[in-house]
């Protein structure tokens, strides 16, 4: 009487065998979309008088937990459909490059979360179905980061042209090994910077490993996730599609959902140095009538961080430019030339290497930052050549201490990797750069102070209590000011 | 009394030997009420018990009019006399009903005389058999006497007779001189554990033989205050039945607990099995609960008992626990409500029944918000448009002083002046209208009953409606001596329009009643868009809806086809042993939309939900009976199988971006999915069970089952499980004191076995994922809408429950008073939970054979008749229930697992080592061990502590109090019942506190809010919170769950019935046989309460309680009643 029950509990919905390439894309998605969208608030790109949307730029105390949304969402994800993949390919001689490219995406979605909260569960996690692994152990970020560059090195090098690729599932190079080979050592490049405060002699180990392995430097070599303009929601862009859904879809500057803009300090910045991306980013709504928009220099005016109600100028107020910013079609960037000359030119300045002058490096991605809008739309965010060249011709490097090279490496950085907050967050800890002023509004978490990390869930102190503990106990309190590893002060 | 036990169940088989009057029904022409109806009337009427002879009022017809006299006894003596029938008073509640004259049979007689014991007064009707052969029987004359004709094959051997009568000890007596003098003397017995209620598969059971609890409820105890939802009328009635009925409009879910919550699990089914005429029927939630976090289409979309008719129930019979139900299997293990629908009787002509209610509902309790300050922020009021939409919903303005410069969200100005009658003004006089009419008849061979009802709601949120058509049709037949059947049909229609969202802000129209500022007119937002269709600014968070937008504009449509098919057929293979095959299937076809419109302020280009689902529970039953009776044992044997296959498949429809703007359909949508969810589940099971009763002195069950689940791994899907339960009638076994009546001891032990609650966990599978590009694909269960929760488990094993019971039954005073007292123990072991785990072990949770919970508790019943004349009764009962709920160990490492959380994470339920299951767990603020407030000197925010259990999310005390007067033609119900022990976090009063409404914001508006208390290293703190401040001071208050927990005890004045009975045999010309007005009242009063709110704000029935969100407020109901017979 039992026969059928075989088939009766088998999901006619479900397959029982993964396919790799299928997670890969999903992977990819999934490693980008998990972006703690607030930090374009902490770096001072946006805000909202609104407290909840507002708590990037305000940190509110009583919004603290919201912080802790890329953490939930990073291991059901990206995490562990790379575990799963790595799991089902890595026996297989002939799947190597397969391996090799979901170890690298590990490795990048790894460090965003790492570098936002400090010590993660990274070698017990998504084991839970493998190993009946329910509550991992968090492990140092110091352990994390010695085995992401670990990661990094061997993937780079077990790759190989000869072998299959994921082909039109990577949505970032349509499985070009050399391509992934050059982001594998960009990645390294940033982790190994990352370390220039706590340990500057394995950043100089690893920076110029990654150096010589090679990096990407042309436009072409881009690490880019393509996005479709329409169709499901997990196609489109996540960060275009997070701004445009949530806050500027009426499109008429005034009935902004959350109440948000571009904050004051980053239209004042690009208004003060003439940048031409300010028009490319950034609108005004005339007359708050849908779609009349403007981007003449004169009329953009951020929003202060400190407001609580809706003022009265609102509608006046910038916010981002429906055609480029909030192109829902458009590629997430997550690795660009730019940042890869702005990390050169540090590691040149610091002594590290000397194949090209630093300001020639810094040169360089100042230019690659304006033409990488090109890439986000061709009609509205191509800057003209001359344009950039004048632009980059007003601000070479400076010629004076360390400090204030690296402060005006950091300040070029901050407007180059817009929209990614997340990495300006990262650089911003380490460099101290831009020089901000963190916005003291009433209530806030830290006492007026710049957030160094974000909290942890607070069901991990409901479900994995002991690792928690024990995380808590070995890198400081759960709050915004414990820094984490490499952030040493 | 219930169960008014028909003498006949004593001597089934006897009545063809009955000499009895049977009068031509062509003698009576305007006859339409049969005589069995009219005795049966007046059995209500007098509130007093009529015993006879099965068959004996059959095929008598008494014309209408007969029944004009006053007062019971004349009106028996009008009735009964033309059909040769007399009766007599046996006590004052009961009277006997006897062939007054046997006429003389020929042949070898035994003649012989039956008396009551105690006075020797004669027994009219008493039943003599002959012991082995019950086909020779008679019954006694007025004075006593019986003349019973002994068969040729008995010829001059001893013979053993029983005689037996209804309240009276059944007496043997063998005879072995025929012609001698007989006198047999009979005791008194139990009258009330003479009851028969059906049990188990729809098994009639003497109650006395029962050693378990048991409680059942008359169809007409349901259909006069009625409740939309049925099982909400249980409602205090039973001990240890919890009901929550749901505040979620017309057409919502209930929630029924019996002996606690039996499984940790969150997915779990936690209710009993509802059962129709001894087979199962869904009672699933399309698309599941509502959940605390939800917004958008997050509502109740009705349960599956909710279709069920009340006029169409004969009764229903609460089986408590495992023991009880052991016999329905996996599914019964958290008890069996068994409901037995109205049959058709033979009878002359058509008996045309109609039931009329119409109630009214309003608002049970308003909110006491703080009135001294007014709209606004930091102090100040809006006096611009701008200022006023910002702070729509802050009452955190200046005090409120009537000046005339504030300016609305309606951009006018206005007097600054409290506005107390939001909710009055938001919410209508809701109303439900049920007419049911229902034509019963039959003959000897075939009866039938059918009935068709509409339910009519207009709900108190206008624009919700629910509407419930019900016909069901009930068909039974005797073919042939050995050969029955018994078929019913029921079809439903429920269709609902716009049903209240709770949980989050999204879509809810209750938020804005609730949450507007404490000066604003709620209709200031009225009608809550704009010309061109778009959702109007009311306040500062697009997601906080505005309500009458979400009135006027969103569109929630649901509709529910349901058919409800059983067939029966039993066959008597040769005398003691029949053979019953039954079939049934409850079927829905379920469709709902969900259409968040154009201009919807959070979601600017509308949205789509739609779910299409079909379910079906298939149940195929096989049993063979096999009865006996030795010498002085009673034996049934019963053996059978049955399969049940259980099945939903549905479609999930989303969608975003409607392309045409305000044109709302599937395929306008700028982006959309459709995702295929199937779920199919199937137990097989063979059963068996003994009956073994000893001189009717003991009783006992021995019952066995094995189950195999299709959700376990076949290596782990068998299981077998017993239950053994038993009775001893003490009373009968030793002298008692005349004063006593009964006392009845009992006792059961019984397993419960349970497969997987969710089908497909035994092997990981793979979800492909809807893209527009690439393929993409995931593991099912981290796939939003693949109906897999949690990771599998290949391991899984069966849950074992197991109930101890015992208990002590008694009745007094020549049964003026009674009592029942249960103890039970009952221990769900390795509970497969679907427990939440950390993320960060790549899943969000898993199936786990995790725990082992207790609930034990007791329940007490004590009824009584303290007033009793002819004209007058008062009959009360009160019943009580304590349920000790408690986790004693969840999986290995584990000490607490949480199952759900509120929007915010601002309290959790949790299932948590040593703690009651379900417990609601949040944080407190840290105090120091002088009790002074810990603040973090950086944020200068008091410290929150880390989760702690706050407190139990279900009631372990129970109660109820139930009174009944009556005097002459009137009769007066009254209901009390109460819960006790509960907490209730309320989500409602986090916003309350952060928008400034509650009294509890009022200190440090005037001149800012100092706190003292220590920093966390101990040093003193002491700041003053400027009145800029405060809001954001009071907002943060929302990460202290203590705050804004409460103790959820109450007692309600539940429901108040006064009726009068119109003499209906005067109004002949209306050929009405009876007719009953009453007024009624359900929730009338509130009479103790802790929370400013209904404690019985419900939103969900999911295993998620004690949890209030801004819903739609509880309501009181009142109206008329009116049921006619002609």
């Amino acid at each position: 009487c039992t026969k059928d029950f075989a088939e009766i509990n088998t999901n006619p919905n479900a397959v029982s065998t993964l396919t790799p390439e299928f997670l890969f894309t999903k992977a990819e998605y999934d490693g980008v979309s998990n972006t703690l969208f607030l930090l374009l608030g902490t770096m001072q790109y946006t805000t909202s008088f609104n407290d909840v949307a507002g708590f990037g730029s305000k940190y509110i105390a009583s919004q603290v937990n919201s912080s802790s949304s890329s953490f939930s969402s990073a291991y059901p994800g990206a995490l562990n459909e790379l575990s799963l993949i790595i799991n089902a390919v890595k026996d297989d001689p002939t799947r190597v490059n397969l391996l090799a490219e979901a170890r690298i995406w590990r490795v990048y979605c790894y460090s965003r979360l790492t570098d936002v909260y400090g010590d993660i569960p990274y070698s017990q996690a998504t084991s839970g179905y493998t190993s009946n692994l329910f509550t991992p152990a968090y492990d140092a970020q110091k352990d994390i980061y010695a085995d992401m560059l670990k990661e990094l090195d061997e993937a780079a090098q077990s790759l190989d042209p000869a072998k299959a690729t994921y082909g039109a599932s990577d949505l970032i190079y349509n499985g070009n090994t050399t391509q992934w080979k050059k982001l594998a050592y960009s990645l390294m490049l940033r982790l190994g910077m990352r370390l220039t405060k706590v340990d500057p002699a394995s950043a100089q180990t690893w920076a110029t490993k990654a150096l010589a392995g090679g990096v990407i430097t042309a436009d072409g070599d881009i690490a880019k996730v393509t996005y479709l303009s329409s169709g499901q929601i997990i196609n489109q862009n996540p960060l275009a599609y997070q701004l445009y859904n949530q806050d500027y879809i009426a499109a008429n500057g005034s009935t902004n959902q959350e109440g948000g803009k571009y904050q004051d300090v980053f239209i004042n910045y690009l208004k003060q140095n003439r940048d031409p991306r300010l028009g490319v980013v950034s609108v005004v709504y005339t007359g708050g009538s849908p779609n009349v928009t403007d981007t003449t220099f004169a009329k953009q005016q951020g929003m202060p961080a400190n407001l609580s109600a809706k003022p009265a100028n609102f509608a006046q107020l910038s916010e981002p430019n429906p055609r480029t910013v909030l192109l829902r079609g458009s590629p997430f960037l997550v690795f660009t030339a730019a940042e890869s000359y702005f990390l050169q030119t540090e590691a040149t300045l610091r002594g590290w290497s000397s194949s090209t002058p630093a300001a020639t490096l810094y040169a360089n991605g100042v230019s690659a930052g304006l033409r990488q809008w090109s890439l986000i739309s061709a009609s509205d965010g191509t800057i003209p050549t001359a344009k950039i060249n004048a632009y980059v011709a007003r601000n070479p490097l400076v010629t004076g201490s360390l400090a204030q090279q690296m402060q005006q490496i950091y300040t070029q950085f901050w407007v180059a990797i817009f929209p990614d907050a997340q990495e300006t967050f990262a650089s911003y800890r380490r460099t101290g750069y831009p020089a901000l002023t963190p916005n003291n509004y009433p209530g806030n978490a830290t006492g007026g102070q710049f957030p160094r990390r974000f909290l942890y869930p607070l069901s991990e102190q409901n479900l994995n209590a002991t690792s928690y503990a024990a995380a808590i106990t070995r890198q400081g309190p759960d709050n915004l000011l414990t820094r984490v590893y490499w952030d040493k002060q | 009394l219930p169960g008014a036990a028909q003498w006949a169940l004593a001597s089934k088989s006897s009545t063809q030997n009955l000499a009895y009057a049977k009068r031509s029904p062509q003698a009576l022409p305007a006859a339409k009420t049969s005589l069995k109806e009219a005795v049966d009337q007046l059995k209500r009427q007098y509130n007093v018990r009529i015993a006879f002879r099965e068959g004996l009022l059959n095929d008598k017809f008494v014309a209408a009019a007969d029944n004009s006299a006053t007062g019971l006894e004349s009106n028996l003596g009008q009735l009964l006399p033309a059909f040769g029938l007399g009766f007599k008073r046996i006590t004052a509640q009961q009277y006997v009903i006897y062939a007054a004259a046997s006429a003389p049979a020929p042949g070898d007689h035994i003649r012989g005389r039956v008396v009551f014991a105690e006075d020797g007064t004669a027994v009219p009707g008493a039943s003599v058999v002959l012991k082995g052969n019950a086909q020779v029987g008679a019954s006694t004359d007025a004075d006593g006497n019986f003349d019973l004709k002994i068969p040729d094959a008995n010829d001059r051997q001893p013979v053993t007779l029983v005689v037996s009568f209804v309240g009276y000890s059944a007496t043997e007596v063998v005879v072995t001189n025929r012609s001698a003098p007989l006198t047999v003397k009979l005791a008194k017995s139990d009258q009330a554990l003479d009851e028969v209620v059906v049990t188990a598969l729809g098994i009639n059971k003497q109650k006395r033989a029962l050693g378990y609890a048991v409680t059942e409820i008359k169809g007409e105890d349901l259909t006069q205050a009625r409740e939309n939802n049925v099982a909400n009328a249980l409602t205090g009635k039973v001990a240890g039945v919890n009901v929550s009925g749901l505040s979620t409009g017309p057409g919502g879910s209930s929630r029924v607990i019996i002996r606690g919550n039996g499984s940790l699990s969150g997915s779990a089914n936690n209710q009993p099995l509802y059962v129709v005429n001894g087979m199962p029927i869904d009672n699933s939630v399309p698309g599941l609960a509502p959940t605390a976090g939800g917004g958008g289409s997050n509502v109740d979309r009705g349960d599956g008992i909710a279709s069920i008719n009340p006029d169409d129930i004969e009764s229903i019979t609460v089986l408590k626990g495992g023991t009880a139900a052991a016999l329905y299997g996996s599914r019964g293990g958290n008890g069996v409500i068994l409901i037995t629908t109205k049959k058709g009787r033979a009878q002359q002509g058509i008996g045309v029944e109609y039931n009329g209610t119409f109630t009214a509902e309003s608002i049970s309790v308003l909110p006491d918000f703080q009135y001294e300050y007014g709209q606004g922020d930091g102090g100040v009021k809006p006096t611009t448009l701008a200022a006023a939409q910002a702070t729509g919903r802050r009452s955190w303005g200046s005090r409120i002083d009537g000046s005339t410069d504030y300016v609305g969200v309606d951009g006018q100005t206005h007097p600054y002046v409290a506005q107390k009658n939001n909710l009055k003004n938001f919410y209508q006089l809701g109303h439900t209208a049920t007419n049911t009419v229902a034509f019963s008849g039959g003959t000897e061979a075939i009866n039938y009953r059918f009935s068709v009802a509409d339910l009519n709601s207009i709900g108190i949120l206008p624009g919700t409606r629910y509407n419930r058509k019900t016909a069901n049709l009930n068909l039974s037949g005797k073919l042939s001596p050995r050969l029955s059947f018994e078929a019913l049909a029921q079809y439903n229609l429920e269709v609902g329009r716009n049903r209240p969202s709770a949980g989050d802000a999204t879509a809810n129209p209750n938020w804005s009643p609730y949450m507007i500022a404490n000066t604003a007119d709620v209709r200031w937002l009225d009608p809550g868009s704009n010309a061109s269709g778009n959702e109007t600014v009311w306040n500062d968070a697009s997601v906080a809806t505005n309500g009458y937008f979400v009135i006027n504009k969103f569109q929630q449509n649901d509709r529910k086809n349901r058919f409800i098919g059983q067939g029966s057929v039993s066959y008597e293979l040769f005398p003691s042993l029949v053979v019953k095959g039954v079939v049934s299937q409850d079927h829905y076809d379920y469709d709902f939309s969900h259409i968040t419109p154009t201009g919807t302020l959070y979601a600017l280009t509308g949205q789509y939900v739609g779910i299409k689902s079909d379910v079906t529970e298939l149940n195929g039953l096989l049993t063979a009976t096999y009865n006996k009776q030795f010498k002085n044992f009673g034996l049934t044997v019963l053996g059978g199988a049955n399969r049940r296959h259980s099945e939903l498949n549905e479609l999930d429809q989303f969608g975003v971006g409607f392309t045409v703007p305000y044109f709302y359909s599937y395929n306008n949508l700028g982006s959309s999915t459709t995702q295929a969810l199937s779920s199919r589940q199937e137990v097989n099971s063979v059963f068996g069970s003994a009956d073994f009763n000893y001189k009717s002195l003991f009783y006992l069950t021995v019952a066995g089952r094995n189950d195999w689940y299709s959700t376990l791994s076949p290596a782990n899907n068998s299981q077998f499980y017993p239950s053994v339960n038993g009775s001893f009638i003490l009373s009968d076994a030793i002298k008692m004191p005349a004063a006593i009546n009964l006392i009845k001891l009992k006792g059961a032990f019984a397993q419960v076995g349970q497969g997987a609650p969710d089908p497909y966990a035994v092997n990981l599978t793979y979800s492909n994922v809807a893209s527009s590009g690439q393929p993409l694909q995931n593991v099912s269960s981290n796939t939003a809408g693949s109906g897999i929760s949690g990771i599998t488990n290949a391991n899984l094993g069966p849950v074992l429950s197991t109930t101890s019971e015992g208990g002590i039954e008694g009745q007094f005073f020549g049964n003026r008073l009674s009592f029942d007292l249960t103890y039970y123990n009952r221990l769900t072991d390795r509970d497969i939970v679907n427990s939440t785990i950390s993320p960060t072990s790549g899943y969000n949770s898993v199936y786990l054979n995790a725990g082992r919970v207790r609930n034990r508790g007791v329940e007490f019943l004590i009824s009584g008749t303290p007033v009793k004349t002819s004209s007058f009764s008062w009959n009360a009962s009160y019943n009580v229930a304590y349920n000790d709920n408690r986790v004693l160990s969840l999986a290995d490492g584990i000490s607490s697992i949480n199952l759900t959380s509120t929007v915010g994470n601002w309290a959790y339920i949790n299932n948590i080592v040593g703690e009651s299951a379900f417990e609601i767990v949040g944080t407190r603020i840290l105090k120091d061990a002088q009790g002074n407030t810990v603040y973090n000197a950086t944020s200068g925010f008091p410290v929150a502590t880390g989760l702690q259990p706050l407190g139990k999310s279900v009631a372990p005390l129970t109660m109820g109090f139930s009174n009944d007067f009556r005097y002459k033609r009137f009769s007066l119900n009254v209901l009390l019942d109460g819960k006790f022990g509960n907490k209730v976090f309320s989500i409602s009063e986090v916003y309350e506190t952060r928008l400034g409404l509650l009294k509890s914001t009022l200190p440090g508006r005037e001149a800012g809010l100092r706190l003292q208390g220590v920093t966390q290293t101990g040093d003193v703190y002491d700041r003053t919170v400027p009145v800029s401040g405060l809001r954001l001071y009071y907002d943060n208050y929302k990460n202290y769950s203590e705050l804004f927990l409460h103790d959820g005890s109450f007692i309600k004045l539940r429901q108040v019935i006064f009726t009068y009975n119109l003499p209906a045999f005067h109004i002949s010309s209306f050929k009405l046989q009876s007719a009953t007005i009453g007024f009624v009242a359900r929730n009338l009063v509130t009479l103790l309460r802790h929370t400013d709110f209904d404690p019985e704000q419900s939103f969900s029935n999911s295993n998620y309680q004690g949890l209030e969100s801004i819903g739609l407020p509880r309501t009181r109901s009142y109206g008329v009643n009116l049921s006619v017979k002609f």
